[in-house]
């Protein structure tokens, strides 16, 4: 009797593998079998579908807006003029949705992704807005201090055993930082020197309830989990 | 074997209203609780894959109204027929897993083997306990038949060369549908406090009774089997209930209800192989004061006589009718309905009992299939989170298979039950899973 070795059924003469598990009858050496061989694998199959048809829509959206702006634009104006903001924008947001549902969890794909797109995106709309060149001097700094301390607020995240006030308190610091960064590179921009003002003000008065958050955490030892503090 | 005689309206239309048990389904069913139940016949001897498999093809065409997707219309879900196969599948740790009910042309139901086990899971939509199981005889019968056991009378299994009746598909909540008052409304039931586990949540605990044993006894007490062991379970609801109180200090007094399904074939002429069955809720009132094993069992004997009373039971089939006839809910767009559906169901209807019992009897086989068949087994679908416990039975020769499936970290009602058994005499072996 030829027994399959992972699910004990008999299976008939001729049969060189289990039709269930995929795996080979006689000597129980594993072969992935292709077909939905599990109940759960068929909602794993379906969520991708969805997932594929969500895409395709969304494609079908961005690429029907991107040809009705520019055909409007042709149409009214003779030529393109604001439809090629608004191309751009279908365009980024489109590869946005597209890295979000298939490589979010791949963050070395995702991160790098994201940012080369909302730089492509901002490069271009410094090429069609007349005036002087900002991309530089701003779009591409601001873009990688708002990264920057984005990738550190998740790292701190990630790498904290207790999740509780200290990560509000560190977000508090962090958005004081990237306050402080954005205005000096606002200012070498505009006035050509920096001038700090209104960032200074809204670092010191995070600072306090950055360091009351940090105190109640790591001194009084009564740290509330932040789910469980929040939760609904 | 000939083919079946396909009714032509079924053809013809190409879909299906759904009953009315099955409306609440589409609305509440997640991955977790997943509305989806499992029958199991053990056999004495491995599964054939071969024989299945032709079993499962020629078994799907005696039950065409099992061969739907589930669609969704504008106001209300239907039954899509899609002459689809069900999947033959390896068994999986965790039983009773959601459908794609969502695909396109995926069957609603599939066929599940492992060693020597052929189990049918259902989605509850499509049928009921009582619907699956006619289904899994008729399977076996098949099956055994193509495996060289000559059956000499098969009794009253829907064999694959009889004509499908259109009465098979009949709509029973409608058809025996009239108004009557409402019953009575229900405080909200005390919940077993247990911690949920974490996902995958579900584990399942088999053990088997004998049934010869547990009958014994229940006679001597005048009642049923399904009496007694609702009041055992009752009686170990009871006792957590107290031992809760003690340990929270908390002194507001509740009541402990049961539901127990009711095959309503056996009220009512149908041969339906759709939904139809309803509940009775047996129940305790501890506001009342405490309970002695004895108060339980007189109250819980008369209360299902009573409440299973086929005037009595019409009452629930007349009220969850009623709603779905209603111009106003009818005319509302299908997407709002489910959000008041799954709103109503969170906040009062999955806190109307603490538990849930449900028997399918005793499975009767002809003499040649009996001898092939070693046991069978329930499965219920998933409790929801208050509810968290649910208990499967069913009988077959002289054993009675008991499986629970529980989604908490705590086992206390299942050994506090299975305690109440071998202390009345009643030999219980937990089975390896």
């Amino acid at each position: 009797m030829n027994i399959c070795k992972n699910c004990g059924v008999e299976l008939e003469e001729g049969l060189e593998k289990c039709p269930l598990c995929g795996r080979s009858a006689g000597n129980g050496e594993e072969h992935l079998y292709e077909s939905a061989s599990h109940p759960s694998d068929i909602i794993l199959i379906h969520k991708k579908e969805k997932q594929k048809y969500l895409w395709e829509l969304a494609g079908i959206i961005t690429f029907s807006g991107i040809v009705v702006c520019t055909i409007v634009d042709l149409l009214l104006k003779k030529g393109l003029s604001w439809s090629l903001y608004s191309d751009v924008s279908f365009l980024a947001a489109w590869i946005i949705l597209t890295l979000i549902m298939y490589t979010f969890r791949r963050s070395h794909i995702f991160v790098p992704g994201l940012i080369i797109t909302i730089l492509a995106t901002l490069f271009s709309m410094d090429l069609f807005i007349p005036g002087p060149d900002w991309f530089f001097p701003v779009g591409f700094p601001l873009t990688i201090v708002v990264f920057f301390s984005a990738g550190i607020a998740v790292i701190l995240y990630k790498k904290a055993h207790f999740r509780g006030f200290n990560i509000i308190g560190a977000t508090f610091l962090l958005l004081a930082g990237t306050g402080i960064l954005t205005e000096l590179i606002l200012d070498e921009f505009i006035h050509g020197s920096p001038d700090l003002q209104w960032s200074l003000i809204a670092a010191v008065s995070l600072l306090p309830f950055s360091l009351i958050f940090l105190f109640y955490h790591y001194r009084l030892k009564k740290g509330n989990r932040l789910d469980s503090f929040f939760h609904i | 074997m000939g083919e079946p005689v396909h009714t032509k309206s079924f053809q013809e239309k190409g879909w299906l209203k759904l009953d009315n048990a099955a409306k609440l389904f589409p609305a509440i069913m997640s991955d977790s609780l997943t509305t989806v139940f499992r029958i199991t016949a053990s056999l004495k001897e491995p599964v054939k894959y071969t024989a299945i498999r032709k079993a499962v093809e020629i078994t799907a065409k005696r039950f065409p109204y099992f061969s739907v997707s589930l669609g969704s219309g504008l106001f209300w879900h239907f039954l899509e027929f899609n002459d689809q196969l069900p999947r033959i599948q390896a068994e999986e740790d965790i039983p009773c897993t959601a459908f794609a009910a969502g695909r396109k042309n995926e069957a609603l139901y599939r066929v599940i083997i492992k060693k020597n086990r052929i189990s049918v899971e259902f989605i509850h939509i499509l049928t009921d306990g009582g619907g699956a199981l006619e289904y899994l005889k008729s399977l076996l019968y098949t099956y055994l038949t193509l495996s060289g056991t000559r059956i000499n009378s098969p009794g009253e299994i829907l064999l694959p060369e009889s004509p499908v009746s259109p009465d098979e598909m009949e709509d029973g909540y409608k058809k025996f549908f009239r108004r009557l008052p409402p019953p009575s409304k229900m405080v909200k039931a005390w919940h077993l406090p247990f911690r949920l586990n974490k996902k995958p949540a579900l584990r399942i605990i088999r053990a088997d009774i004998p049934a010869g044993d547990i009958r014994m006894i229940a006679r001597k007490l005048n009642v049923s089997v399904t009496e007694y062991i609702v009041s055992v379970y009752l009686l170990s609801l009871h006792e957590i209930f107290i031992s809760s109180q003690r340990n929270t200090g908390r002194k507001i007094r509740k009541v402990l209800r049961v539901e127990v399904p009711v095959n309503m074939r056996n009220k009512f002429l149908t041969r339906t192989m759709r939904n139809f069955s309803l509940y009775v809720l047996p129940e305790i009132d501890l506001r009342l004061g405490n309970y002695t094993f004895e108060e339980i069992l007189r109250s819980v004997h008369h209360q299902l006589q009573i409440s299973a009373d086929v005037k009595q039971i019409s009452r629930f089939l007349s009220s969850n009718v009623s709603y779905e006839k209603l111009l106003i809910i009818r005319i509302l767009p299908l997407f709002i309905k489910k959000m008041a559906i799954a709103a109503i169901y969170r906040s009062l209807a999955s806190k109307r009992w603490t538990g849930i019992v449900t028997n399918l009897g005793m499975v009767n086989l002809p003499a040649e299939m009996g001898d092939a068949v070693d046991s069978f087994e329930i499965i219920p679908p998933p409790p929801n989170s208050k509810v968290k416990v649910s208990c499967g039975l069913v009988s077959f020769n002289d054993k009675l298979r008991v499986c629970f499936c529980n989604i908490t970290q705590s086992n206390d009602l299942e050994r506090r039950i299975f305690k109440h058994l071998t202390d009345a005499g009643i030999h219980v072996k937990i089975l390896n899973n």
